[in-house]
């Protein structure tokens, strides 16, 4: 078992962001930036298969300083980068970290890969997958350790459900069923509820980092989730993954 | 247990970053190396780039067992390396190592003397993990090889339609030459002994891999 990062609250919160292709991770980087960039320090560190491609989209959208993005070759292998050998993206959220420092955010966005990937607790504190109303109503119910047991869901383009023919609202429900009751966001960026949610999202685990309460935990392989039987757990849920110290 | 360290450290699930590098063959071939003289330029890389790499190994392993500046060493290896770029690559992958080994060896005294250069090439911080797990320098320069010659395999497969079994057969056909030139540079002790082999077609590709964008691998 990978050793967890320890929660220093001196380094920035370490926020993956994953989930399939084409869902919405580097618009939501963008507009995780657009939105806090002005009360927080950010730094953003880019997996796409081609090294450069959503740094340059996120350079292009102007939201933070281009030299804030970093962009870490994978070799083909985005899954690998974020899990099994996590070297590549801690030099550059390292590297972040120093130039700026001190930073208050490093958002890492993985390549987009598919529904097993999710990140090692020894690169991120916490982690999102990311869904989008567009790859099916049903990609919620299949499951998996991203959609199960992220520290939050995002099901993204919520404007488009009417169009491709989803109930956005039995997605959720899906989506809350397949998690436990665990945390979800209907995100659309037409929708300014929904966006306040995430930055509100962001800005709790923030401070549960810097108070020394968040420990970083594994949405895991494949394998399946084992549910504990005891209060503790329901516990955990109530409280969104944080730990108590007693 | 010198084998089986051995072993982990040729290991391509090793998690030092390994999987991110081609060995300057993404821009090679898109720089026009042909997919059929892949093997040539393995063959190439055994008498040029290898022996450097190898050779720093070495002697940074005889300095950290028997004292000796590894600075010395460490600018020995970047005279023969002209190329920032793979000078860069070098000391990248160095890093993931070193990071590494403090997690094997954990305060191992010959690793902090290789933390406090900043930053060391692979080849110094591989010298050093053979001092401090007890590989031969001969295992040592064979790792260096044989490293060098899987990566460029393993990142062929990500760049070319092949057959997996074929890049196998490559470095295969390779180990016999892997064996000679581990056990020519051995004996190496000082500096002064490693071999300064220019490689600048190499050098132009790592150099032109800097400035491409839309690529697979950091080197």
């Amino acid at each position: 078992m990978p050793e967890p990062v320890p929660s220093t609250r001196s380094r920035a919160l370490r926020v993956g962001v994953c989930g399939p292709v084409g869902t919405g991770k580097s618009s939501i980087i963008a507009m995780v930036c657009r939105e806090l960039s002005g009360v927080l320090e950010l730094g953003v560190v880019t997996n796409d298969i081609y090294t450069d491609e959503d740094a340059r989209y996120l350079r292009s959208a102007g939201v933070l300083a281009s030299d804030r993005i970093r962009a870490v070759e994978t070799g083909a292998c985005p899954h690998t980068a974020i899990r099994d050998d996590i070297t590549a993206n801690l030099f550059a959220v390292e590297e972040l970290e120093a130039d700026f420092a001190p930073l208050d955010m490093v958002l890492v966005e993985s390549g987009g890969d598919n529904l097993t990937a999710t990140f090692s607790p020894a690169l991120v504190d916490v982690q999102l997958f990311v869904l989008d109303v567009a790859g099916g109503g049903d990609v919620a119910r299949k499951g998996g350790p991203g959609i199960e047991r992220a520290d939050l869901l995002v099901i993204n383009k919520t404007d488009l459900a009417p169009y491709v023919g989803v109930d956005r609202d039995l997605m959720v429900a899906d989506a809350s069923a397949a998690r436990d009751g665990g945390p979800v966001i209907a995100l659309s960026r037409h929708d300014r509820a929904s966006v306040d949610d995430l930055t509100a999202w962001l800005l709790g685990r923030l401070e549960a980092h810097r108070a020394g309460a968040l420990v970083p935990r594994d949405p895991g392989p494949m394998a399946p989730h084992s549910h504990g039987h005891d209060d503790d757990h329901q516990h955990d849920r109530e409280h969104g993954h944080e730990h108590h110290r007693h | 247990m010198s084998e089986t360290l051995l072993m982990l450290l040729a290991d391509a699930r090793l998690p030092v970053a390994g999987h991110t590098q081609s060995g300057s063959l993404e821009p090679a071939l898109r720089h026009g190396l042909a997919v059929e003289d892949i093997p040539a330029y393995l063959g190439a890389r055994l008498d040029s780039v290898i022996r450097v790499e190898a050779g720093t190994a070495v002697v940074a392993r005889h300095r950290s067992l028997n004292g000796g500046s590894l600075a010395d060493v460490e600018l020995a290896w970047a005279a023969r390396t002209p190329s920032p770029a793979l000078r860069s690559s070098s000391r990248h992958l160095g890093r993931g190592l070193l990071r590494l080994a403090l997690r094997l060896w954990p305060d191992h005294p010959l690793l902090r003397r290789v933390q406090a250069m900043e930053p060391p090439a692979r080849g110094v911080v591989l010298g050093a993990i053979a001092a401090a797990g007890g590989l031969s320098p001969t295992s040592l320069a064979r790792l260096v090889a044989y490293d060098d010659l899987q990566t460029i395999a393993a990142a062929a497969l990500k760049l070319e339609p092949l057959d997996p079994a074929d890049a196998s057969r490559w470095v295969f056909d390779l180990l016999p030459r892997v064996d000679r030139v581990a056990v020519s540079l051995a004996p190496l002790t000082h500096p002064d002994d490693i071999p300064a082999v220019g490689a600048p077609q190499t050098e132009v590709w790592a150099e032109l891999h800097t400035r491409a964008t839309r690529r697979l691998f950091r080197a």
